[in-house]
């Protein structure tokens, strides 16, 4: 090896020293990080890939032959209609952007735009529904409905449980008498066990016409309902003739909704009571100087001041209703068939009950990429409205 | 380089990984000279009972861990429901982590079977050191000894029954009697008759508002019980295919959901909702498993307070009762652990233990010469003794792989069927029947060897 020298002819020992420190210092910094590498990999990254390992065979209770990618055309179907559905999903964003980009810099541009992006909206959703109606004839149906199940639980609970948080944030945030009191209680459904509280909700939901939900419905002149084992959609119940998807979740499902919505309100509540601690005071009082009401400063000064921690709710709220199992499992009922099986009741079925493991690893693996999908659409677009300040 | 070389560890990392989660860890046994073999000394058991019958149960444990002959110590865990020891078994089959002795419905042992995780009782059961003797076989009640012996594993025996229950009728004979009726309903007709009767006429004892004729509760066993009771079945053991379009099933159904759309009968709605209702007095009649008997007993002492009773259900010909329960497996070991294990089944099965455990436990006994033991009870327990004489009218469900997804499903249909008076029966059960055999192909197919 040749040895280096300095242009004075000294030798660089100064220099591989501290070489020698900055490897130690590298060593020494993954010595500190070994353990929890180990253990996110063990028990997080390693059961992902060993899932998708398992998704390539005809894994029953034991291994069996090599499939390769077979369990996920069969999810899928049809690939001319998997096709269209991404084309749709391509043409939704490629008219989000038309909407929000295109035009903006040419100053009349802005009706023919949002004019092409609502024509490429429209166009995007024929081909996208066209393809899944494919896909939906084709390929694994029931587990394709769980998918829309799983939307329709999302989109019912995220948007009022975020929304009903922040308004009792706001309104425990004001002077108001014994609010730890009430912030505790608003707190309780969601450290108290969630299989006991959807327990509870079994009675209070229960069909029989002395229930505590029927005798609220029957206060206001209304017949009893079936609750959780009304397979229905709401839709149908009010007397709306709507079918596919816009005929909306079941009576069941919405039963569950909310419970959902009943569990997460007051923790939603407890962090959005963090977020407003830390708008300065001074803004509020400026407005108020300026003239401003209490709705104003509300929306003008509350809302944007608490977009990321609605953004962070919101994102992790989605993520957790796709993930839900617990209270679903314990509320669904078979009289309710269908209506409230979302995609994790259906993998876990898949997985126990029908004993196809590789079935049920390669809908895993799906519902893992749909939901990955959702969070980077979500990402993208309320991460662009966030106000930091 | 060196990012390339992070991500080369990454891969060998997890491909050992996957490598190392992949070995068959399980221990099967060859041939085996029983004559040599000592039983294991500790062995534990995975049961589902729990409350007074967990109690009597560790009574029979106990006086086997004291007195069998070779310091076996049996140490008996409750490990949960049917449903939570199947799912805590299906990862470890084929394990050291297995416990010694398993309780299994049929269809469970049978997925069990599909890793070739049990062991085939056939292999000891005439041994002459340790096996059965063939009087004690033979005094096994027959449908019940057959039970655990599987067509489609090559007759395995892969069981053995400690203890049945069968679906029966319970009814408020307080009330038939105010509706003028001197018996309970061996018919469908008079079942219907009397229901809907009674969904408009009150029992004057009762304690709680609300009239129904009949409560069904949306279990697949029903399902399987109403087709019985019309001289059908849900499987056929010669074509080894599911009939859920049997046309004595159509029939049933059709009767059931005629029930509902003249409002004769309701659903029940909540856990052991309809054995409440039963013991408040707002029931007439509901179909449940004979194990339910003292909880009926309780929940009418504590209720109305009327005479009731349990009958075959009502049927077009003779009667035919569908009898269940769990049975007993050996998951697959060491030689020595099986053993012990088979020492502990033949005493539990044994007709001592068997009358005692009975008693407690309200379930049948299955081994006939039980019955002798049992004289006094049946006298204090005539409900009982009435169910116990139905025995001889008994038939099982399917004993084969994917039941339970099956039954999850008829489950499902079950629910359409009443739910909607229009619906057509016929071509519902013929298109389920259609899907239940899919499932069946399905897992009939794993019956292979597996990948290596």
């Amino acid at each position: 090896m040749a040895r280096t020298t300095s242009p004075l002819g000294e030798s660089t020992k100064p220099q591989r020293g501290i070489k020698w420190l900055k490897q130690r210092e590298q060593r020494t910094g993954f010595l500190y990080i070994l353990p929890a590498f180990i253990i996110i990999f063990l028990f997080g990254l390693f059961p992902i890939v060993y899932s998708f390992y398992m998704s390539m065979f005809n894994w029953r209770v034991r291994r069996g032959s090599f499939v390769g990618l077979g369990h996920y055309f069969d999810i899928f179907g049809d690939l001319t209609g998997f096709l269209m559905f991404l084309a749709g999903i391509g043409l939704f964003v490629l008219a989000y952007n038309v909407w929000n980009k295109a035009f903006r810099s040419v100053k009349a541009g802005g009706f023919p735009a949002r004019l092409l992006a609502s024509v490429i909206l429209i166009a995007g959703g024929f081909v996208l529904t066209s393809g899944w109606g494919r896909m939906i004839a084709a390929g694994n149906s029931n587990f394709l409905n769980s998918l829309i199940i799983t939307l329709y639980y999302a989109l019912g609970t995220v948007p009022l449980e975020i929304i009903l948080g922040m308004v009792l944030a706001y309104i425990l945030f004001q002077n108001i008498k014994g609010k730890e009191i009430f912030r505790m209680i608003y707190f309780l459904p969601y450290i108290t066990p969630t299989v006991s509280t959807a327990v509870v909700f079994q009675i209070i939901f229960s069909s029989r016409e002395t229930s505590i939900a029927n005798m609220v419905v029957g206060f206001f002149g209304m017949d009893p309902l079936k609750w959780r084992f009304e397979p229905n959609p709401v839709s149908e119940l009010l007397g709306l003739n709507l079918q596919g998807f816009l005929a909306g979740p079941s009576l069941a499902l919405v039963t569950i909704i909310l419970f959902g919505i009943w569990t997460y309100v007051g923790y939603n509540a407890v962090i959005f009571l963090a977020g407003l601690g830390n708008i300065p005071q001074e803004v509020y009082e400026a407005a108020e100087i300026d003239g401003a009401n209490r709705f104003h400063m509300f929306r003008y000064i509350t809302m944007p001041l608490l977009s990321p921690v609605t953004f962070y709710l919101s994102l992790v709220a989605f993520i957790g209703t796709f993930k839900a199992f617990n209270h679903i499992y314990v509320l669904r009922v078979p009289s309710a068939q269908d209506s409230v099986i979302t995609a994790s009741i259906r993998i876990f079925d898949s997985f126990y009950k029908a004993n196809m493991y590789g079935v049920a690893t390669s809908q895993a693996i799906v519902l893992f990429l749909v939901i990955l999908g959702l969070t980077l659409v979500q990402n993208k677009i309320m991460g662009e409205r966030v106000f930091y300040g | 380089m060196k990012k390339h070389s992070y991500w080369i560890f990454a891969v060998v990392i997890i491909s050992a990984m996957i490598l190392a989660a992949c070995q068959q860890t399980g221990g099967g046994t060859d041939t085996v000279d029983w004559s040599k073999v000592v039983p294991a000394t500790e062995i534990t058991f995975w049961h589902q009972h729990s409350g007074d019958r967990e109690t009597e149960l560790l009574k029979v444990v106990d006086e086997f861990n004291a007195t069998n002959e070779y310091g076996i110590t049996l140490t008996a865990e409750y490990a949960g429901g049917y449903g939570d020891i199947f799912t805590k078994m299906l990862p470890i089959l084929n394990t050291p982590e297995v416990p010694d002795v398993v309780v299994a419905y049929q269809n469970q042992a049978a997925t069990y079977q599909l890793a070739d995780a049990l062991w085939d009782m056939n292999e000891i059961i005439d041994d002459p050191t340790w096996g059965m003797p063939q009087a004690d076989q033979d005094d096994f009640f027959p449908g019940f000894f057959a039970q655990d012996v599987y067509p489609t594993f090559g007759n395995a025996r892969l069981g053995l029954p400690p203890n049945r229950s069968m679906e029966v009728l319970y009814y408020n004979m307080d009330w038939l009697n105010e509706l003028g009726y001197d018996a309970p309903p061996a018919t469908p007709e008079e079942f219907k008759e009397m229901a809907c009767a009674a969904a408009t006429t009150p029992y004057s004892g009762a304690t709680a508002e609300g009239s129904i004729g009949y409560e069904l509760s949306i279990d697949a066993s029903r399902f399987a019980s109403w087709t019985f009771a019309f001289g059908g079945n849900v499987f056929s053991v010669d074509d080894n295919q599911f009939t859920y379009d049997d046309p004595a099933a159509i029939e049933a159904w059709q009767f059931v959901q005629s029930l509902f759309a003249d409002g004769c009968a309701t659903l029940v709605t909540e856990s052991y909702g309809d054995q409440t209702d039963f013991g408040a007095g707002k029931l007439l009649f509901t179909v449940g498993s004979s194990s339910g008997l003292p909880y009926y007993d309780t929940a009418v002492a504590e209720g109305a307070n009327f005479n009731w009773s349990v009958a075959a259900l009502p049927h077009t010909g003779d009667p035919v009762q569908n009898i269940y329960g769990a049975s007993v497996s050996i998951p697959k070991s060491t030689p020595e652990r099986q053993l012990a294990a088979w020492i502990w089944l033949k005493y539990y099965t044994s007709p001592d233990p068997q009358a005692a455990w009975a008693k407690a436990s309200m379930y049948f006994p299955t081994r006939a010469s039980v019955a002798d033991q049992m004289t006094d009870f049946f006298a204090t327990n005539p409900a009982y003794a009435t169910a116990f004489d139905m025995l001889e009218y008994g038939i099982a469900e399917p004993n084969v792989p994917g039941y339970d997804f099956v039954r999850d499903e008829i489950e499902a249909v079950m629910a359409a069927i009443v739910d909607n008076p229009t619906l057509d029966v016929a071509t519902t059960l013929t298109d389920f029947n259609e899907v239940a055999n899919g499932i069946l192909a399905d897992q009939l197919a794993q019956i292979e060897p597996a990948a290596e």
